[in-house]
């Protein structure tokens, strides 16, 4: 095994109680473009800065060309790994030219100034880059594709083994992302190793040789792209639901991640032979179907569910579960129902609170405990039903295990053949971390 | 627009960047109520070497130049040196154009010192002491309260050299309250109006030997100050220790400007300023930006000294001057600059 760069068990935090990597292992080979994937504040700056030596992981070991990464000194360090910041801007206007001359820092003594040599490799990358036109504008004055290629050249005119990156594509746009991703290939072809860090998995399915998916911290998954870039995994780590399309040759090679609109659907389409709930509710037997319903708010997410209800009971589908109807008086709504779905039972569930005095301290609803209690009851009995519709589960289930917590675990457990569950859009993403699988649909009524 | 210069525009500012200090050094030893002419200032010069180029000139003029003229304009030059390359330092190492070496507090410290020998009437030798040292304690107090927190170092030191700079100037303030009125309290405050009037060669030593020693360090490291200013991280990414040499660049910086602001009093706006017209002449790269910093701060702490001997019959306090000459000029240079700074 003589690989460039290996980390086993790193751990870091900044502060004693907030870990920020938790056991990251991981390998990089000569040539090998190696991908962490993960959404924002996933800890992959973190790892590249661990990686870089310029942070100290708590616990792990870091190996370079076999060596502990701690006994390598800061110059020697530097010719071998070079780090590429996201594009930045530094307080002074140095030219492309005196940029990238810094990556010769590493070569250089304490009182050395750089030698006609170091021209010459830095005009060469400049060359290599196409760079050569620009060398004497201000690095502040260049597009953002421009300053990351600029930094890029810095990177070889460092003369590294290995390059971190740390997305390099987020502010560029998509002709700059396709000329900078195809540099990234071409140089590892010529044999340096690459660990970028993304949130991009297009990026990552074209380029990668193999990804690393982080979350909160922790490696999901890691192993070629194809094997990875899933949708569950989509699903689980960023929260958006997402289709992955396949080249044609039919080999299932994936070729490009896209994300899945909500289909609207009316309640009507239970009964339409070619409905979309028609059709799910074929497949309630093969496995669980889990719809979330989303909306905004007051956009009719009851009053749809209620419509559902009429439609499947003249059916004969036999349902239960929850919803959650307005009281009015007038146009304005005083009230929350609750509602048991097999037996039409109702609860008051929540009051406006009306008094004279709304100062901002009293909370503008107030629940009934005994009602919740009741609700968890309802959604406790597991019956044969084939359709089971909670309305809502929101913030209180979702984020603090509370209020309707019946219906999470029933929902977790996959105790039902249909499940409706209604969530507000802004709780979509957490929902579809925790069930993958779900469908988002967006009711309309007809 | 670009950085790029021609060829005949870089030598034309080289030469004009080293024979600027050396003609206003001239000049400026000619100026004065007592007039000599430039001519008669060169062959007085020369005149250690070959005694005979200032047979015919009287002895009151030599002595004049020699002992009084030359310590005073030689302490400008320092001063303006050393002024010049640290303000450079400090704005690259903390990556703001608007910092010069006062802003760990060294000159509040300075002045405190030189209050309270002046309170306790001792001597200039001690005056000049005491500031001294206290400058340098000023520095190693803001360093003491940066080091209470471990984050964001480089941001809290500039906080607490703010917090310390405050402290010495209520300090001082406390001082000049309970000063006699009519004996210490002027003399407090004439010193931290700052002047070179009082300088002889004796005083110049110290700040001579701290002066050009700074001075070739930081010309050593130029180079470097462009990896600094950075940030750490980078900095590190590219094999440097930012941390060890940016302490190293703050020692001496403060030895610096300790030694420099016990010698003049306080004078500011000459580390900020010049770094601006440095990088309006000749970019950012500090390469080329921090020997022309200095030959630019030399050049104009001369210009300033000579103004405040002889634009009026008394003489006005450098201070005062260089705050009055910096401002107007700091803000043509910030409005003229090509990129923000």
């Amino acid at each position: 095994m003589n690989m460039r760069l290996q980390a086993s068990h790193l751990c870091y935090s900044y502060t004693p109680n907030k870990t920020v990597l938790h056991d990251i292992t991981l390998k990089l080979d000569e040539g090998e473009k190696l991908f962490v994937l993960g959404p924002n504040g996933s800890g992959k700056t973190t790892l590249l800065s661990c990686l870089a030596g310029i942070l100290q992981p708590d616990q792990g070991e870091i190996k370079l060309n076999d060596r502990g990464l701690r006994t390598y000194k800061a110059a020697e360090k530097a010719q071998i790994i070079g780090v590429i910041p996201q594009g930045h801007s530094p307080a002074f206007p140095y030219t492309v030219f005196e940029m990238v001359m810094m990556g010769r820092a590493p070569y250089l003594r304490w009182l050395d100034l750089p030698s006609k040599d170091d021209q010459n490799i830095v005009e060469t990358v400049l060359d290599q880059l196409g760079l050569f036109d620009l060398k004497d504008q201000p690095y502040t004055e260049i597009s953002g594709g421009e300053q990351q290629l600029t930094l890029i050249a810095r990177g070889l005119a460092q003369k590294c083994q290995i390059l971190l990156m740390d997305e390099p594509t987020a502010h560029l746009d998509l002709s700059n992302q396709h000329k900078i991703m195809e540099i990234i290939d071409q140089l590892s072809q010529s044999g340096i190793s690459f660990v970028i860090s993304s949130h991009q998995p297009n990026e990552a399915l074209h380029y990668a040789d193999s990804v690393m998916v982080m979350n909160q911290g922790w490696v999901i998954e890691n192993g070629p792209p194809q094997d990875i870039v899933t949708e569950m995994m989509i699903s689980t780590v960023f929260g958006i639901s997402t289709e992955v399309l396949y080249s044609k040759e039919g080999q299932r090679l994936p070729r490009a991640v896209v994300p899945r609109r909500p289909v609207q659907v009316r309640p009507g389409s239970l009964i339409d032979p070619d409905g979309f709930l028609n059709e799910i509710f074929a497949k309630r037997h093969q496995n669980p179907q889990l719809l979330l319903l989303t909306g905004l708010k007051g956009i009719g997410k009851t009053a749809w569910c209620l419509k559902l209800m009429q439609i499947a009971k003249k059916q004969g589908i036999e349902m239960e579960g929850i919803v959650s109807p307005g009281v009015y008086s007038g146009n304005m709504k005083t009230g929350i129902e609750i509602m048991d779905v097999r037996s039409g039972e109702k609860r008051l569930f929540a009051k406006l609170n009306l008094g004279k005095t709304q100062d901002l301290s009293t909370p503008r609803w107030s629940f009934n405990p005994d009602s919740i209690a009741w609700a968890n009851d309802v959604l406790k009995k597991r019956s044969a039903s084939e359709l089971l519709i909670i309305d809502e589960l929101g913030p209180l289930e979702l984020l603090r295990d509370e209020g309707f917590v019946e219906g999470i675990s029933r929902i977790d457990s996959r105790e039902f053949h249909m499940a409706i569950v209604v969530v507000r859009p802004s709780l979509v993403p957490k929902a579809l971390q925790r069930w993958p699988d779900a469908q988002v649909i967006r009711g309309v009524l007809e | 627009m670009t950085n790029r210069q021609s060829p005949v525009r870089k030598i034309a500012i080289n030469l004009l960047l080293v024979l600027a200090p050396i003609i206003l050094c001239i000049a400026s030893l000619s100026i004065g109520r007592y007039q000599i002419s430039t001519q008669e200032v060169i062959r007085v010069l020369i005149s250690p070497v070959f005694p005979d180029a200032a047979a015919d000139i009287t002895e009151i003029a030599k002595q004049l130049i020699l002992r009084v003229r030359l310590p005073r304009v030689l302490a400008a030059l320092l001063i303006g040196a050393s002024f010049g390359s640290t303000g450079t330092a400090f704005q690259a190492i903390f990556k703001n154009p608007l910092v010069d070496s006062n802003i760990l507090g060294v000159t509040s410290g300075a002045g405190f010192g030189a209050a309270l020998a002046l309170l306790f009437l001792f001597n200039n030798w001690q005056v000049q002491g005491l500031a001294f040292v206290f400058g340098l304690v000023a520095v190693f107090l803001s360093f003491l309260g940066s080091r209470l927190y471990k984050t964001a170092p480089i941001l809290v030191l500039t906080l607490m050299g703010i917090l310390v700079g405050t402290l010495f100037s209520s300090l001082t303030s406390l001082l000049k309250y309970i000063a006699d009125p009519l004996d210490t309290l002027p003399a407090i405050t004439f010193w931290l109006l700052g002047s070179l009037a009082s300088v002889t060669w004796a005083r110049i030593t110290l700040l001579a030997i701290i002066t050009l020693l700074g001075v070739i360090f930081f010309i050593l490291i130029r180079w470097q100050l462009n990896i600094l200013s950075l940030g750490d991280k980078e900095a590190a990414s590219l094999g440097i220790d930012p941390v060890k040499m940016k302490f190293i660049i703050i020692v001496v910086a403060t030895l610096m400007t300790a030694s420099a602001v016990s010698t003049s009093g306080v004078i500011g706006w000459v580390g900020l300023v010049i770094p601006h017209l440095g990088r309006l002449l000749v970019g950012p790269n500090h390469k080329r930006l921090l020997p022309v910093s200095i030959s630019l701060g030399v050049s104009f702490m001369i210009v300033l000294d000579s103004i405040a001997r002889a634009l009026l019959p008394g003489e006005i306090p450098l201070g005062v001057l260089t705050g009055i000459m910096g401002v107007p000029l700091l803000i043509l240079l910030l409005r003229r600059s090509r990129t923000g700074w």
